[in-house]
């Protein structure tokens, strides 16, 4: 008899394989068809080959920007829950991409003058202040993190900077506030390798908190006192997957805004398929919201080519049914 | 009867009304008595919260007329004086009525401030963005309404005559093509809108002797991502920045941040102009002039070598440097005679 | 002796959701032995701080004053994880917020055995399907939890603290395992193993217990506030009312009707025949 963990292995795998295959055919998919021979020829200089720079500068970043966003908000989304012991959590939850949003408006609206970073930094900036108000407050009047605070905290936190969103919307003018709409809605086109190398270290950081939060947060779901009385160190564990979770939020909030959904569709699809372990769950759920988010972002520049609709509507016309009906078969 | 009721009403209310029927009774007669003055008929205390509009108001000689302008008016420089009240998003209905206009300029979409309006019954315009053509007719019917036709006229035409002429003067040109940005996040090539088949500034390019590389997309403005521009092709590449006053090297910067897209014919000839100028993002009376900005911009001339006039821009030693640009921008409007 | 407390106090902190009214103490000088192999209850009405002296004694909280000693040395100075190799706690009821099936639940146990990135081995597994046999609840093993009825559940946490306990002879840890000195036998802490079962679940873990008890000589020690199950299950008895020890000794010498109705607040005279139909021995 092997262990229930390895049993799900194979799924893992699968889901990898999903990825690789989303991610090298992606950029081969699009409004303009490209020459296989003329992407790759090497006696084309590059400076002068079209189909080449559509495929490496246009739309590989691109495909790549969408598996880095949605595995990594795919995870993020799982730890969350795991941390509040609830599957309804997202990566949202706890005000981090309302920090990053209000991050973005600011320098969308008053940093015409920056010229570095600019709007990706601004968010992460937004995203770390969101994340140690929230911090604060739960970590106040308890040893450990009470997650009832961290909730309302982030609930509260939510509101609030929605509200000052409105309000530097309302200072800006016209053409901010279209910038802003449309940051709020999802945008993957990068254009370059740029922003997905700023926000690989800080995911890499991330991503090494969640392979050592795995194993703790299956016990923690039968509650913190169950988990410590079979030796999980639950005050760490808590902060851990706390600052963890957001700080991969918050990256991948800075890179492709805040699109929604993805954490919350696609761990209910991997446990669907894998089982409730995280040592599972975790690494199925990055690689299936990579992939998932690489095709949403391919049919968002197809579909009604050669305008574009923001990633974040697709996604949510997914989610939106998938979500009610998860309510609605919810025992 | 009326000798009973004459007893009940004294000499003193006789002489007082008496005394109000002839105040009334010449008040009447006065108006019609006193001469035509094309000064008090129609509006003489307007508001507008449309840039573009006030300019027109300027232009066809109702500046004095003008009580209240909207936050992000500029032009002409006489509106440095006027009460702010507001835009599109954010009209300030308390100051608009505490300056008792009798005419309010309004964008069509503003329907709470029109209700409000029409409301305690202040007459309002109403204004909708729209083509290179609606320019010249919103001017017609503002003059109407304002009792000006004739200036109205004078200057509608005096614009036609001279968008005919930079038409006629780059007929039989080739027709490069050209993307028309007016919005890009700085440093990246992100967020980049470009005004799309529809709209004035589509037909400002067409005019100047243009070919829009987005004509196709039946919209007012376009999300130009990296594939759509790299598919495009443009020969030219144009941004405008309205309020945007860049020093030189940051300008440098943000063209050089089109290199990451080589195989653009724009970035390989290097026409690729950062227009800090705000009347190419006015319909207004100016039209005529950033339409000959971009005419010269896109057809030089009497040069036929674009490298080498191109180069003469970007170096700023060409009359059409951006310098020269910004000068012309803030010059005043011919004044009517 | 395997654990032996001494005049333990304690008091939730003020805005917590424990509040209890006018800062009163919950634990007010307790002290308590348990030596290897006994079967120790503590008997009392809800509200006496059954719960919170079993969480002092396990570690899982920390007194105001007094101390506990796990073998020779203040439990507190040893790691979550050396406790939870010694002491298991199985707790009044368990609900998942996701669903794992019954055999992940008993894996779960061996959790302070294992290292960080170390997956369960072949021996774990055997382990946790003795654990499960022990119980009676093999069958269930590939269910989902939450399908189970109460006793099943009850049973199952039963076979994780099992699981739990099991050293395992030669595991390989790749951390080094702190040694409790002086501490030879297990401890099983059960909360109110039998509050919410319906009577015959009742029976099943009080017999599953004394099971556990006598053929595995694993120490128990549980808290309730039913009379008989104490009596029938647990070779000494402590009477807690209020944070304070009112009694402690063998079944007989305690569950007298004068101070069980003292306990429950009760007339003596009802007590008598409770006491007798419980079969407790005068």
């Amino acid at each position: 008899m092997t262990s229930p963990m390895r049993r799900g292995v194979p799924i893992v795998a699968a889901c990898f394989g999903a990825m690789v295959v989303a991610v090298v055919a992606s950029p081969f998919i699009g409004s303009t068809s490209l020459g296989f021979s003329r992407v790759f020829s090497t006696t084309i200089p590059f400076a002068d080959n079209v189909d080449a720079q559509i495929f490496f500068v246009a739309r590989l970043p691109r495909a790549l920007a969408a598996a880095l966003v949605g595995g990594t908000l795919a995870a993020a989304g799982v730890v969350f829950q795991g941390l509040l012991r609830n599957p309804l959590a997202t990566p949202y939850t706890l005000g981090v991409s309302a920090g990053a949003s209000l991050g973005a408006m600011v320098a969308i609206t008053f940093g015409s003058a920056w010229a570095i970073g600019g709007v990706a930094t601004a968010s992460l900036a937004g995203a770390f202040l969101a994340v140690a108000i929230v911090y604060a407050l739960a970590a106040a009047r308890h040893r450990g993190l009470s997650t009832t605070v961290m909730l309302l905290a982030g609930v509260t936190l939510n509101a609030f900077f929605s509200a000052l969103i409105l309000f530097v919307q309302y200072v800006s003018d016209f053409a901010q506030t279209y910038r802003a709409l449309r940051w709020l809605m999802g945008d993957l086109d990068v254009a370059s390798y740029e922003p997905i190398l700023y926000a690989l270290p800080l995911v890499g950081v991330a991503f090494a908190g969640f392979a050592w939060l795995a194993r703790p947060l299956n016990l923690m779901s039968a509650g913190i006192d169950a988990a410590a009385t079979r030796g999980v160190e639950v005050e760490r564990v808590q902060r851990g997957a706390f600052f963890a979770a957001s700080l991969a939020t918050g990256a991948a909030v800075s890179v492709g805004g805040p699109i929604g959904f993805v954490g919350i569709i696609v761990p209910h699809l991997v446990r669907l398929l894998v089982g409730a372990d995280h040592r599972l769950v975790l690494p199925a759920s990055t690689f299936f919201g990579a992939a998932f988010l690489v095709a949403c972002d391919a049919l968002a520049r197809t579909v009604i080519a050669p305008i574009e609709l923001p990633v974040g509507i697709i996604t949510a016309v997914i989610g939106g049914p998938f979500f009610l009906w998860l309510l609605i078969t919810r025992r | 009867m009326a000798i009973n009721h004459a007893t009940v009403v004294g000499p003193k209310v006789r002489g007082l009304f008496l005394a109000f029927v002839l105040v009334v009774g010449v008040n009447l007669a006065g108006r019609t008595l006193e001469p035509p003055d094309l000064r008090t008929l129609g509006p003489s205390r307007i508001i507008s919260l449309v840039p573009a509009v006030t300019e027109m108001l300027f232009a066809i000689g109702a500046g004095n007329e003008v009580v209240g302008v909207s936050s992000y008016d500029t032009f002409p420089p006489e509106v440095t004086s006027k009460a702010r009240v507001g835009a599109l998003i954010d009209p300030d209905v308390e100051r608009i009525l505490s300056l008792k206009p009798d005419l309010v300029v309004v964008y069509n979409s503003q329907t709470e401030l029109m209700t409000r309006l029409d409301r305690v019954r202040i007459p309002t315009f109403r204004y909708e963005h729209a083509g290179l053509a609606d320019i010249t007719s919103t001017i017609r019917s503002l003059g109407q309404r304002l009792e000006r036709g004739a200036q109205a006229e004078a200057v509608a035409s005096r614009i036609e005559r001279d968008l005919e002429a930079i038409r006629r003067s780059v007929a039989g040109k080739r027709r490069p093509r050209i993307a028309l940005l007016f919005e890009r996040e700085p440093g990246t090539l992100r967020n980049i809108y470009a005004s799309g088949g529809i709209g004035f500034m589509h037909d400002m390019l067409e005019t100047a002797g243009g070919e829009d590389v987005f004509a196709d997309i039946k919209r007012q403005s376009v999300q130009a991502t990296a594939e759509l521009l790299l598919t495009r092709a443009p020969d030219i590449i144009i941004e405008v920045h309205t309020f945007d006053r860049w020093p030189e090297d940051r300008i440098a910067r943000e063209r050089a941040v089109w290199k990451a897209l080589p195989s653009l014919p724009a970035v390989r000839s290097g026409r690729i102009y950062l227009l800090q100028d705000e009347r190419l993002a006015i319909p207004g009376p100016r039209v005529a002039e950033a339409v000959k900005l971009l005419a010269d911009i896109l057809h030089p001339a009497g040069q036929p070598d674009y490298q080498a006039n191109s180069r003469a821009i970007l170096a700023g030693t060409s009359p059409l440097s951006k310098d020269s640009v910004k000068k012309r921008s803030s010059a005043a409007l011919p004044r009517l005679p | 002796m395997l654990l032996s407390a001494a005049d333990l106090h304690f008091r939730y902190p003020r805005s917590s959701k424990h509040t209890t009214a006018a800062d009163a103490e919950v634990i007010a000088g307790v002290s308590l032995d348990v030596a290897a192999g006994e079967a120790v209850g503590i008997l009392g009405p809800n509200g006496s701080g059954k719960t919170t002296l079993l969480r002092l004694l396990s570690g899982s909280a920390r007194p105001l004053a007094g101390r506990v000693r796990l073998g020779d040395a203040d439990v507190l100075t040893f790691s979550r994880r050396a406790i939870a190799r010694r002491i298991a706690v199985v707790p009044q009821e368990t609900s998942l917020a996701f669903d794992y099936t019954v055999l992940e639940i008993v894996l779960m146990g061996r959790y302070p055995h294992l290292g960080t990135f170390e997956v369960e081995g072949a021996r774990d597994l055997a382990i946790a399907m003795a654990a499960l046999e022990s119980t009676g609840t093999a069958a269930f093993a590939e269910r989902p939890f939450r399908t189970l009825s109460g006793g099943e559940k009850q049973r199952v946490v039963i076979a994780a603290a099992l699981a739990q306990l099991d050293s395992g002879k030669g595991s390989r840890v790749s951390f080094s395992e702190e040694k409790i000195p002086g501490l030879e036998s297990a401890l099983l802490v059960l909360d109110e193993p039998t509050a919410s079962l319906d009577l015959k679940y009742q029976f099943e873990i009080g017999a599953l217990l004394r099971r556990i008890h006598d053929e595995r000589g694993i120490t128990v020690l549980l808290s309730t506030h039913d009379l008989r199950f104490a009596a029938a299950l647990c070779n000494r008895i402590v009477l807690l009312s209020q944070g304070r020890v009112l009694a402690q000794g063998s079944p007989a010498e305690v569950l007298t009707p004068a101070l069980v109705g003292r306990l429950f607040d009760v007339d003596p005279e009802l007590a008598a025949p409770i006491l007798a139909a419980a079969g407790v021995r005068r």
